[in-house]
């Protein structure tokens, strides 16, 4: 038999992927103490960005490609009291997961939403994904892409997703106060689209390119006023905004459930 | 003794309120009651019927041909009346006179009682209810019942029913009606005895895309949610649906799903999801003629084979098919209490037919009384999820109750993490798949019914139990041989050396199915039952009845 157990390090992305600096963060929120992780749940789908839950050591539910949404939705309503976090790439979210994407943003439920978006796929090794720009060429997009592309963000605002944000894997301190803002979100789901470089498969959306335009949201934006937010969230190209676009006011699910009123499924099973 | 009548006219006529008054009426008298209904997939318009038989012993199913048929249009009087008994009464709703079918204006004698319109069908259940001589008393206790609260249209309907009985009363008819004999007096459908059980045994979510026929139970268990207190979400789709009640299922609370065949082929990759993770998730799936959309409101049992090899990879899953009411509400807890046992999925397999069937039961328990879920706390520092164990059972605990629960639907070591070492890979499957020789000890034995020793065994499975047994009983009451029924209600996995001895004892198998393929026939052969069998397979749509079976078996 092979051994093949010593060849499998941890983790299993390229030199300089965006995953490692987001991984790091992330770590860098889970040790500040902010969440229980006793009560953390993370949830992905397949792709690099799904593995990254793997590092973590807390309970973890890696499940089918797209459809970390509804399992992470599975999970938090059967205890709405866990913690939930999906992390997930732009293939898994808004392509093979699009329609649980949509429906969940109308559910309103609260867990939290860490897309990777480095506009390519990296698993499958470099074709088109949901957020690719138009004209992006690939082994498959060969003259091309001419499919328009997912504006996540402006979809969220549009469906009153109540926590719409924006960071960059290479501005781990605004990412990190991103990802603290969405953990300590206490009312429906929270979206964090996160951009990074893929260094293998997308030689256009560079570390660079990403550098030279990302610009912080400027401080007197009113994040509830949703036709600003969503004139931010179309703003694409020289410049690209990053951080906190939206709150919406709607109630969680689970805050609007009225079984879920009287205490947690799991917590209530012995009881009728 | 017993009647069968048959409700039709158009889809948006009331024939279902029609319907629903005759079978309460008649269950409060004490009748032995049993109902069905056929319906075209449209709202309005279209040809539909509702079927009631009435006896003075237990039914199990319907008529083939009926007794009484209540045409409310002239499509439904064309169409159906080949179909009755030779010397069928035929009651028409209209005002002239065309014998020898007899012609009532349900309507117009509505108006006159002070009803309305609507009320047509109050008077049409009260002249069948006179045709058949039974005391008006239990119709009308059955609409006060009905429109509880609501004085006036109380009244209305009493004198609606009370026109209509007397008209039915005048009508020259040859009608026997069998005598009530305090039969017991609730009424219940599959579907709500599948859902009465599911909410009972602890299940505390539901989601589902709603698909017909699958749906009626979606339906009892979201009306029964507050009270059980179970969230019932509608799914963006199947998918989201199955993975949902994964994510559930994992959190630890029992968890199911609703669909017809074309929801569960979308439902496949999240079946093998629960396979490879070992959740003992719960999927309901009624049976509905295919392939692809099919007949949406017609009934079959086409997706046997499908249940069984849904989902890649191999993995392991137990698939129950009830016959009757009370099967229905002992094998949803069963189901469930063994997916969790054995940290499987558990499907059932209905259809069309018997989740609509109405029949006069003594109810099962309404009481709560949770499944045993069968967790583990585990050790902070040395749990792990897929532990290897003799019985390739591994303790299970749930997140957020002091210890990490990593699942993964890529194969995974001990621990839940993924790995592609080959060694793990094996040591995981292996565990995975050695639960079938617990799985197999659980089988739940088919029941014999009938002679024994028999000539014809007539093998069945799911909801044609009621036909075949109606059978069995004709046959052997009218000295036509040694007749038996050997019906399965648990279908996958099959004990081939345990069924070899029961199912060699008869002289002749016939295996019966609502299928075109004969598809439990070849699973018997394929689990090495390899005598000669011959089919009865009836695949238009429709139910198997008595009728049918006696037209169909080769004596």
């Amino acid at each position: 038999m092979i051994d093949i157990k010593n060849a499998d390090t941890q983790p299993s992305w390229c030199p300089g992927c965006g995953n490692y600096a987001i991984l790091k963060v992330l770590k860098e929120v889970l040790a500040t103490g902010a969440i229980d992780l006793s009560k953390l749940v993370l949830v992905s789908g397949i792709g690099q960005a799904a593995k990254m839950p793997h590092n973590i050591p807390v309970s973890v539910f890696n499940g089918l490609h797209g459809r970390a949404l509804p399992a992470a939705t599975g999970i938090k309503i059967a205890n709405h009291e866990l913690e939930v976090a999906i992390f997930s790439g732009d293939g898994d979210m808004y392509g093979e997961g699009g329609n649980h994407f949509l429906h969940n943003l109308r559910r309103n439920i609260g867990v939290k939403i860490f897309v990777h978006n480095n506009q390519v796929y990296g698993l499958t090794k470099g074709q088109a994904s949901p957020t690719s720009d138009i004209g992006f060429v690939t082994p498959i997009q060969i003259h091309g892409q001419k499919l328009q592309p997912i504006n996540p963000l402006a979809i969220a605002i549009v469906e009153e997703c109540s926590f719409v944000a924006r960071s960059f894997s290479g501005e781990p301190e605004h990412l990190k106060q991103m990802m603290l803002a969405a953990f300590a979100h206490r009312d429906g789901m929270a979206l964090v689209d996160i951009l990074q470089p893929c260094v293998s498969f997308n030689r256009t959306n560079t570390f660079k390119w990403y550098k030279d335009r990302v610009k912080p949201i400027p401080a007197d934006h009113d994040c509830h006023n949703k036709m600003a937010a969503l004139e931010l969230a179309l703003r694409w190209g020289d410049e690209i905004p990053i951080g906190i676009f939206y709150k919406g006011t709607r109630k969680s699910y689970e805050a609007d459930n009225e079984v879920l009123a009287k205490g947690t499924l799991v917590g209530n099973y012995a009881k009728q | 003794m017993d009647i069968s009548i048959r409700i039709s006219g158009e889809a948006g006529q009331g024939l279902v309120a029609v319907g629903n008054l005759l079978v309460g009426a008649a269950a409060a008298a004490g009748l032995q009651v049993f109902s069905g209904k056929s319906y075209m997939s449209r709202i309005r318009g279209g040809l539909n019927w509702c079927d009631l038989r009435f006896a003075d012993h237990e039914l199990f199913g319907l008529n083939e041909r009926q007794y009484l048929l209540l045409a409310l249009n002239e499509t439904a009087l064309e169409i159906l009346r080949e179909h009755t008994a030779p010397d069928a009464v035929i009651l028409l709703d209209g005002k002239a006179e065309r014998p020898p079918v007899l012609t009532v204006d349900f309507t117009g004698l509505a108006k006159q009682s002070g009803g309305t319109d609507i009320m047509g069908n109050t008077v049409a259940a009260g002249t069948i209810w006179g045709m058949l001589k039974y005391p008006l008393e239990f119709l009308e206790n059955f609409l006060r019942q009905e429109f509880a609260g609501r004085d006036e249209i109380i009244a209305k309907n009493l004198a609606c029913a009370a026109a209509g009985y007397q008209k039915g009363l005048t009508l020259p008819t040859n009608l026997t009606a069998p005598q009530p004999v305090h039969a017991p007096t609730s009424v219940t459908t599959g579907a709500a005895m599948i859902g009465l059980a599911a909410a009972t045994s602890g299940v505390k979510f539901v989601t589902a895309y709603p698909m017909t026929p699958g749906t009626a139970t979606l339906t009892w268990l979201a009306a029964h949610s507050e009270r059980y207190g179970m969230v019932v979400e509608q799914a963006e789709d199947e998918i989201a649906a199955v993975n949902m009640v994964c994510g559930a299922v994992y959190t630890g609370v029992p968890a199911m799903t609703t669909t017809s065949g074309g929801g569960f082929a979308l439902m496949a990759e999240g079946l093998a999801l629960a396979g490879m993770m070992e959740l003992p998730i719960f999927i309901l799936v009624a049976q509905r003629p295919g392939p692809a959309t099919g007949m949406p409101t017609r009934t079959a049992q086409e997706d046997l084979k499908f249940a069984i090899n849904a989902g890649h990879g191999e993995f392991l899953r137990i698939v129950y098919a009830p016959g009757t009411h009370r099967q229905c509400y002992d094998l949803t807890r069963i189901a469930l209490e063994t997916a969790h046992r054995f940290q499987v999925p558990a499907l059932m397999l209905t259809d069309q037919y018997l989740q609509d069937a109405e029949k006069n039961i003594v109810m099962p328990s309404a009481e709560y009384q949770p499944i045993d879920r069968g967790l583990v706390d585990g050790e902070p520092e040395t749990y792990v999820r897929y532990a290897d164990s003799p019985d390739g059972i591994s303790p299970r605990a749930i997140p957020g109750h002091g210890v990490a629960v990593v699942v993964d639907s890529d194969e995974h070591d001990e621990a839940g993490h993924l790995t592609e070492d080959f060694a793990a890979r094996i040591r995981q499957q292996e565990k995975r798949l050695r639960k079938n020789t617990g799985l197999l000890e659980s089988f739940i034995m088919p029941e014999v019914y009938g002679a024994d020793e028999a000539d014809i065994a007539l093998v069945c499975w799911g909801s044609t139990y009621g036909a075949c047994r109606e059978y069995v009983d004709a046959m052997n009451a009218a000295g036509a041989g040694k007749f038996a029924m050997i019906h399965f209600s648990q279908v996958w996995p099959l004990p081939g050396d345990r069924l070899k001895p029961l199912l060699e004892r008869p002289r002749r198998l016939v295996v019966v199915e609502n299928n075109f393929a004969g598809q439990f026939r070849s699973l018997l052969r394929e689990v090495g039952i390899s005598r000669e069998m011959s089919g009865v397979n009836r695949y238009d749509g429709l139910s198997i009845t008595a009728e049918y079976l006696a037209a169909e078996v080769k004596l």
